[in-house]
């Protein structure tokens, strides 16, 4: 009998998972996968230390920081960020891997948005990084499209019962980001400083830019 | 008619792992990668996606596709590796006992022994030079192809009230379960995407018209809804929909 056989849905697939002859320890999982595929030329260590390096160091919420603070202070760049914020983000040289087709959708005194991957983590890259835990956790996975406010409340944030939630379930490969209001009392602030107060989840709904003091 | 990972709505599930400092306040950072193993699984499956041997949906498709009680118990990261060791398989670009070779070797604690010192990188291999223009350019999903959509924003649509890949049994689809059979408003469309439901199975791409649907929260969950006022959005591919009459 043949190792694998092909199957009605155009994959080939193992008769038993191939994944289940790996060990338990992921660690040693990984290990394995890894090696063997270095020692087979499939996939090169520098390209995994630059990968690595990239989203640990260089891509992560600052960008989107830097991206809100601009709308802030610029209601011309704001209003090209709400028509195309793919063009209006690479003004800013954010572009590329999850992040090929943006939508900002924004935050105001009437309306409350919230974003959310419930059939895996899709999650903007190139202004956001790597998804935190939580986000993808199945429990905000399958809680958030059905009971936002509780969701928000486990984050802290209260929200008027006339305020409109909007939850935006990335079930494309459009990716959000939602544009937070800008705090009260930061008319002052030069936009290095206004990108401070964004924080990560202040751009996926789950929180608010920080206060002034 | 659906599998685990299309989780939106179900009950059980219990409170968010939000992390928080010693006074109980919720913290915005947490490192990229919570363990070293964490970003290798990650970078590795990103690596061996560059060598063009399967599209997004495909990958996706077969994380959604490893066994029901490996899909509960697995972490994320632990899914991706499994999903991607299933596809090196399936591709052809690894073997079986090539893999049990690597395992036992893992397992032994031999198996920096084996690490070669001399690698011929296959020439789709992704290198380093190339990672900042890759990322850089990412991987589009929009084609210019010259189909009209067929639904106007603010049209009534319905959706399928049944898992809507006509292809493939339990095949791969982004319409969930929780939207099925629901009334919404087309919010917004955004040009021809290629369609998961076919690319996930080298189908080809077909692009198709994509839109953004508004539903009313009451609409989801009928009396179980937080707010008459609230709603949610998913971008839905035309087949997914129906016209509803006014």
């Amino acid at each position: 009998m043949s190792e694998k056989k092909k199957i009605a849905d155009g994959h080939y697939h193992s008769h038993d998972h191939a994944h289940s002859h790996l060990p338990s320890d992921p660690e040693l999982r990984v290990k394995a996968v890894e090696t063997l595929l270095l020692n087979k030329g499939l996939i090169d260590s520098k390209t995994l230390d630059e990968l690595i390096d990239t989203y640990e160091n260089r891509i992560g919420p600052k960008n989107g920081a830097n991206v809100v603070a601009k709308a802030w202070v610029d209601p011309e760049y704001k209003k090209r960020l709400l028509i195309d914020a793919t063009s209006a983000i690479r003004e800013l040289s954010y572009q590329g891997r999850q992040g090929e087709n943006m939508v900002v959708v924004e935050n105001t005194p009437e309306i409350h948005n919230i974003i959310v991957c419930t059939l895996c983590s899709c999650y903007p890259w190139p202004v956001l990084g790597i998804p935190p835990t939580w986000y993808k956790s199945d429990e905000y996975r399958s809680r958030t499209v059905r009971e936002p406010r509780k969701v928000l409340l486990e984050f802290g944030l209260s929200l008027d019962p006339k305020i409109q939630i909007k939850v935006w379930d990335s079930t494309a490969e459009i990716r959000y980001l939602v544009l937070p209001m800008r705090p009260k009392g930061t008319e002052h602030m030069a936009e290095s400083k206004l990108a401070e107060l964004v924080t990560r989840n202040s751009m996926i709904g789950t929180g608010l830019p920080k206060e002034i003091k | 008619m659906s599998r685990l990972h299309d989780m939106g709505g179900r009950f059980g599930d219990g409170s968010i792992p939000v992390p928080r400092n010693d006074k109980n306040e919720v913290v915005n950072f947490e490192p990229t990668f919570k363990y070293d193993w964490h970003a290798r699984a990650w970078a590795i499956t990103l690596a061996a996606g560059a060598l063009g041997e399967w599209n997004i949906d495909v990958s996706r498709h077969y994380r959604e596709c490893l066994p029901p009680k490996d899909y509960i118990n697995f972490s994320y990261y632990e899914k991706w590796l499994a999903a991607l060791v299933n596809l090196l398989i399936d591709k052809d670009l690894i073997s079986l006992n090539e893999l049990k070779e690597y395992v036992s070797a893992a397992i032994n604690g031999t198996i920096d022994n084996i690490i070669e010192k001399e690698i011929i990188l296959d020439e789709r291999t992704w290198l380093a030079k190339d990672v900042q223009k890759t990322l850089g350019w990412g991987g589009p999903s929009i084609r210019d192809v010259n189909i009209s959509p067929f639904f106007n924003i603010g049209d009534k649509v319905i959706t399928q009230n049944y898992s809507p890949n006509k292809d493939i049994t339990g095949g791969h689809t982004r319409l969930p379960k929780y939207a099925m059979g629901r009334v919404g408003v087309i919010h917004s469309y955004n040009n021809n995407h290629v369609f998961p439901d076919k690319n996930a199975h080298s189908l080809g791409e077909n692009p198709l018209p994509l839109y953004t649907v508004e539903f009313k929260s009451s609409e989801l969950w009928g009396e179980l809804a937080e707010s008459q006022n609230d709603s949610i959005l998913l971008d839905l591919w035309e087949p997914y929909l129906k016209s509803f009459p006014n």
